[in-house]
């Protein structure tokens, strides 16, 4: 069996932290508005709607310091390598993952047998995850169009409009919470599902030994576990 | 102003057991639902006190129930009676006129001819449906009768969420092809302002403000009235805030005291009902504030979760009203939950995952994944076609 | 022979015209039609029963509260659920108000005009006017203060809502008096003021009026407290005396001056009721209006009423499914060629009744109830035919007169009874009943709504597959009365109470205003 070494050059240690509030912002995010959207025991809501706003900001502020981050912090280019290069670049298409669309959707349907080549993220990988800026830019915009102080600003009320009234705009926002829950059972389920070294490194920023890649995305030495 | 004005205008309310100070109390009250301030109140009592000439105004019925009517006759200072024979002149009106058949559009068309001078006040959908004919009004059809009268009229006040968008009629498949008189009027190009009174049925209070804000205190010949109104056309000291944000219930809720079934003691206890779908959050009207029925109550105090009957496409976006969510419409499923079709996708995601990970465990994948390729699938097929760097 | 068109009848609720042929002045031939389509029952398809409750009442504008209970009772029947006592009880007052609101506006806002004119009220003598009223036992108002304000409105110029009426219409009884005009005007700017009155307990009940919120399936969301119920108690009070002394009284003094009208105006003289005001058995027989069938074939005897012998003849309306179905299962597909009183001509459907046009009404209700032994009606029917000098001829009331009669008569009965369903209610609650609401979680079957709105019978037709609604019909009052020709022909209840009325002027055909507006439409 062939798993990747996992050094912390992959994920710096501002990036375990804003991972690790991430989970925290969306865990309390999904429960508050989950309890929003239908109290399901009694004298909960202030507390909810607090914990709601509260997070929201933790959330867009991890957000803006993960990006900017991005510029100035250098991590690992691929996998099983302590060869660095700034962040943002792992964000932008990558040499080593050219051509790998296919593949990579060949593999998880078990239409190729061995591992396509891949840069630190795979093609799939780095789709799904620049899509979170997006997707939590978009809950963000939603759910400040259905939050009384500020949704009468024209900004808010044109895209209100624009998809028919405060009802099918809160519909979204309840929907774009559910496309959060489905890409972290995704993410979580891909991520460790060939072993847990990934959750280990991001959680407790503990290494782990494995292949070693070269900037050709050859094994270039390691060990198998 | 002539001081005799001032006379006939005390002495009928006198003749009505209105005295001065109650007069100018109700001022008041108009003032403050104007968000004027009570500097205005004289200005008001003035305006009001004009009384010589009414105000010329036609009252049409497109595709109505009539309860805007009937709920028009639930005004209070002033009253129906002195909303109908001392400050407009309501020339023609289905529900109340004396006159009938010819004579009544005989009366009609005499106002109609005043152009630029009369108020035209349209209760119900527009029907467009079957050329207009699903609604037949004096052998002619609905829309005749609206294109006919709106060119001319200095303002068309649409009374009731019918009138305002379509309402109930329009919705979904809306089988006359009902609409509002905004939306009919631009088809058409016709550019009379249109002030937009949603709500089913419309409230008398408002009707009153209006009439008051437009002809008593001249708002639409200086154009103040444009100012006051929002994006819908709808006057902005009426529309500009939620239910939820004026509910006297709103204390409960913040306190998450919720009513969880009808008729329940929680609801003696006057408990939040935003659990039972309440639509009081997106419902922009002062319901809460202005009441219904001369002040005698409103839906959430009756025990009732609003139904959002003042928002645009209220039927469409607010039903089923017992729940926190509007249906949405799937093509070949019919009206679903929203909450159902994210549970059904989530089930499907769970089951792919699952699926996939006994794929994976059958493949041998799940310690340390594939051995991986030596070089990209890409690379080895040029290579094979003898290409290749 | 000469064809007369009424287009627009105002002073109703909706639009409808009226086609009469009159020969030697007398009406010999009539045509109804309905003029607003709007496809409520395709709306319901597919949404949740509960919304029908809130969707179904907006049929109508003036009697949303009836539509609201057949709608809700209609799911009920299918779910097979019984509501609570106090919801009964509840649902009871609400609908009592709104029949008193009704009727008080129909009779004083839309109808009074074609009975009392208001330019002869001008002439009245004040004092005059007191004694009459006195004498008449009528509520006395501020009569100088009316004609005061009546008289600078006319001075004014500007007519508003009067403009173009047909005043000094040879058809107003010459003989009544100038003073029992300016009762009439005084007291038409009262029932504005008490109408309200009326709704105002609707909407401490309800949350509205029009279109009310809490007869939801299941019960109801209301929960009287002892501040709300202290609300609704003083209003029905108040009503109660208001109708006692001046709705009652004004009736029997203006009716002897329009005696006439019992004479004409009948129709074909079958009558349907469903029945209104539940006891706690929930039997149609058994409320406090009960259900029944008058044929005119079986003279004036009742008849258990049967809703599956309803079929809707459509042949000569703007519908092109199948004629003749059982609303249970009709469909509503309209469509529109032209207006033809030889053909189609009408919005309104042709439902019939074991082959038959019914009126329905008031006078429905009061004919059933009178033959089928309910008390409080016969003692007050009894009365008022003393009155009006037609005592044991209780068949005198299928008359344009009797129709208006039985009305108002019926407003003193509810009045009655509505007070004592507020102590039935303040007892109940005393004793320690505290339910309002019935949960349901079966969402499957078929159920009728049968029931009565102020102007007549009423039946909402309900399927529910899956929790959605499958199919949804409504028969409301106003197709029975308003009913076009059917499939043979046959006149609907309108249409032939038409037939035979006298008509002073060809031109402004006041009497058959008088007989449309008769039925409430």
């Amino acid at each position: 069996m062939s798993h990747p070494a996992h050094y912390r050059e992959a994920h710096p240690f501002i990036f375990v932290m804003t991972h690790w509030i991430n989970l925290i912002a969306m865990v309390a995010l999904a429960f508050s508005g989950f309890y929003i959207h239908y109290p399901f025991f009694a004298g909960f809501m202030g507390v909810a709607r607090g914990m709601h706003f509260f997070f929201m900001y933790v959330l867009l502020i991890n957000l803006a310091v993960r990006i900017i981050a991005a510029f100035f912090v250098k991590s690992a280019t691929r996998l099983g390598s302590r060869e660095v290069d700034t962040d943002i670049k792992n964000w932008l298409p990558q040499k080593l993952n050219r051509h790998q669309l296919i593949p990579w959707i060949k593999y998880y349907i078990f239409l190729k047998k061995d591992h396509p080549i891949g840069a630190k993220y795979g093609v799939l990988q780095k789709i799904a995850y620049i899509a979170t800026v997006p997707l939590t830019l978009a809950a963000a915009y939603t759910g400040f169009a259905i939050y009384a102080p500020v949704m009468d600003w024209a900004f808010f009320t044109a895209g209100t409009d624009a998809v028919g009234g405060p009802m099918n705009m809160r519909i979204i926002h309840y929907y774009l919470m559910w496309a959060f829950i489905l890409f972290t059972a995704i993410h979580a389920y891909l991520a460790n599902v060939e072993g847990f070294s990934p959750s280990r490194l991001i959680f407790a920023w503990k290494e782990e030994e494995g292949l070693q890649f070269d900037a050709e995305g050859k094994i270039v030495g390691g060990t198998e576990h | 102003m002539a001081h005799e004005d001032h006379d006939v205008i005390y002495d009928l309310l006198a003749a009505r057991g209105v005295s001065r100070r109650d007069f100018l109390k109700y001022c008041g009250s108009l003032a403050a639902m104007l968000g004027l301030s009570q500097a205005f109140v004289p200005e008001i009592a003035r305006a009001i006190n004009q009384g010589a000439k009414l105000q010329p105004a036609v009252w049409l019925n497109g595709g109505a129930c009539t309860g805007c009517t009937e709920s028009m006759a639930q005004a209070d200072s002033p009253d129906v009676a002195t909303v109908v024979l001392e400050i407009l002149s309501i020339d023609f009106m289905e529900t109340l006129s004396m006159a009938q058949g010819q004579d009544a559009l005989d009366a009609a068309e005499a106002v109609f001819e005043k152009e630029g001078e009369y108020i035209l006040i349209y209760e119900g959908s527009v029907m467009k449906g079957f050329d207009g004919n699903s609604l037949r009004i004096g052998g002619k059809t609905g829309l005749e009768e609206l294109d006919h009268a709106a060119p001319g009229a200095a303002a068309i006040v649409a009374v009731g969420s019918c009138a305002v968008d379509g309402g109930f009629v329009m919705a979904a498949p809306n089988p006359a092809d009902a609409t509002g008189v905004q939306m009919y009027l631009d088809e058409k190009g016709i550019s009379t302002p249109v002030v937009n009174l949603p709500t089913c049925p419309v409230n008398p209070e408002w009707v009153v403000a209006i009439v008051v804000d437009v002809l008593l205190l001249g708002s639409l010949e200086s154009g103040a009235i444009l100012d006051k109104l929002d994006r819908f056309g709808r006057p902005k000291y009426i529309f500009g805030q939620t239910i939820h944000d004026n509910c006297p219930r709103r204390g409960h809720f913040e306190n998450g005291n919720f009513v969880s079934e009808f008729g329940s003691e929680e609801e003696a206890l006057g408990y939040c009902l935003y659990k039972v779908g309440c639509k009081g959050p997106q419902t922009y009207t002062n319901c809460p504030i202005v009441r219904w029925n001369r002040r005698a109550s409103w839906c959430v105090e009756a025990g009732a979760p609003c139904i959002g009957c003042g928002s645009l496409d209220w039927v469409d976006v607010g039903a089923p009203f017992l729940n926190r969510h509007r249906d949405l419409p799937l093509p070949n499923v019919g009206n679903t939950q929203p909450g159902v079709i994210a549970g059904v996708v989530a089930g499907v995601a769970a089951a792919g995952l699952v699926a996939h990970g006994l794929g994976m465990k059958a493949t041998g994948r799940m310690d340390g994944g594939a051995p991986y390729e030596e070089m990209k699938e890409h690379d080895r097929k040029r290579m094979k076609k003898g290409g290749g760097k | 022979m000469a064809r007369q068109v009424v287009d627009p009848l105002t002073r109703i609720e909706g639009h409808l015209r009226v086609e009469v042929e009159v020969n030697d002045g007398v009406v010999t031939d009539a045509w109804v039609s309905g003029g607003l389509y709007r496809g409520m029952e395709k709306i319901l398809l597919d949404r949740r029963p509960s919304d029908a409750f809130f969707v179904a009442q907006r049929i109508c504008g003036v009697c949303p509260i009836s539509h609201g209970h057949a709608s809700t009772m209609s799911t009920e029947d299918a779910l097979g659920i019984t509501i609570p006592n106090n919801a009964r009880i509840v649902r009871n007052l609400i609908e009592a108000a709104q029949y008193i609101h009704s009727h008080i506006l129909w009779f004083y806002t839309l109808a009074a005009l074609d009975y009392v004119d208001p330019v002869k009220a001008l002439s009245a003598d004040i004092a005059d006017t007191y004694a009459l009223a006195q004498a008449a036992g009528t509520g006395v108002s501020d009569f100088g203060a009316v004609a005061k304000r009546l008289q600078a409105f006319v001075d004014n110029g500007q007519l508003s809502i009067f403009t173009n009426g047909w005043f000094g219409h040879p058809a107003y009884a010459e003989d009544m008096p100038a003073e029992l005009h300016l009762i009439g005007v005084a007291h038409y700017l009262e029932a504005l003021e008490m109408q309200a009155v009326a709704a105002e307990i609707i909407a401490v009940m309800g949350g509205k009026f029009p279109h009310f919120m809490t007869s939801i399936p299941g019960g109801t969301s209301f929960v009287p407290t002892e501040n709300k119920l202290d609300d609704i108690l003083f209003r029905f009070i108040k009503l109660n005396d208001w109708v006692t002394n001046t709705m009652i009284p004004d009736t029997l003094a203006i009716a002897p001056f329009y005696a006439g009208a019992l004479e004409y105006g009948g129709g074909h003289g079958n009558f349907l009721a469903w029945g209104v005001f539940n006891d706690d058995s929930f039997e149609m027989n058994n409320r406090y209006l009960p259900a029944g069938v008058i044929k005119v074939a079986d003279g004036l005897t009742v008849a258990d009423a049967d809703p599956s012998v309803l079929s809707e003849d459509v042949q000569r309306s703007w519908y092109e499914s199948a004629s003749g179905l059982h609303p249970s299962v009709g469909e509503a597909d309209a469509m529109f060629d032209e207006y033809n009183t030889e053909a189609r001509y009408s919005w309104c459907k042709a439902p019939r009744y074991d082959g038959a046009p019914m009126e329905a009404g008031p006078l429905s209700r009061m004919l059933v109830a009178y033959l089928r032994g309910v008390q409080p009606v016969q003692e007050i029917v009894d009365g008022a035919l003393a009155a009006l000098g037609a005592a044991g001829r209780p068949e005198v009331l299928v008359s344009l007169l009797g129709r208006i009669a039985a009305r108002n008569l019926e407003t003193k009965v509810v009045c009655d009874w509505s007070l004592e369903w507020c102590n039935e209610l303040i007892e109940a609650i005393a004793g320690g009943d505290s339910k309002y609401f019935e949960p349901h979680n079966v969402d499957e079957g078929m159920g009728a709504g049968l029931w009565e709105a102020p102007r007549g019978a009423l039946a909402h037709f309900i399927d529910i597959q899956g929790g959605k609604i499958d199919r949804y019909q409504v028969v409301t009052p106003s197709t029975w009365d308003c009913s076009s020709r059917d499939d043979q022909g046959v006149r609907g209840p309108m249409e032939e109470a038409l037939v035979g009325t006298p008509i002073i002027d060809p031109e402004r055909p006041l009497e058959a205003c008088r007989i449309a507006r008769s039925f409430d439409p």
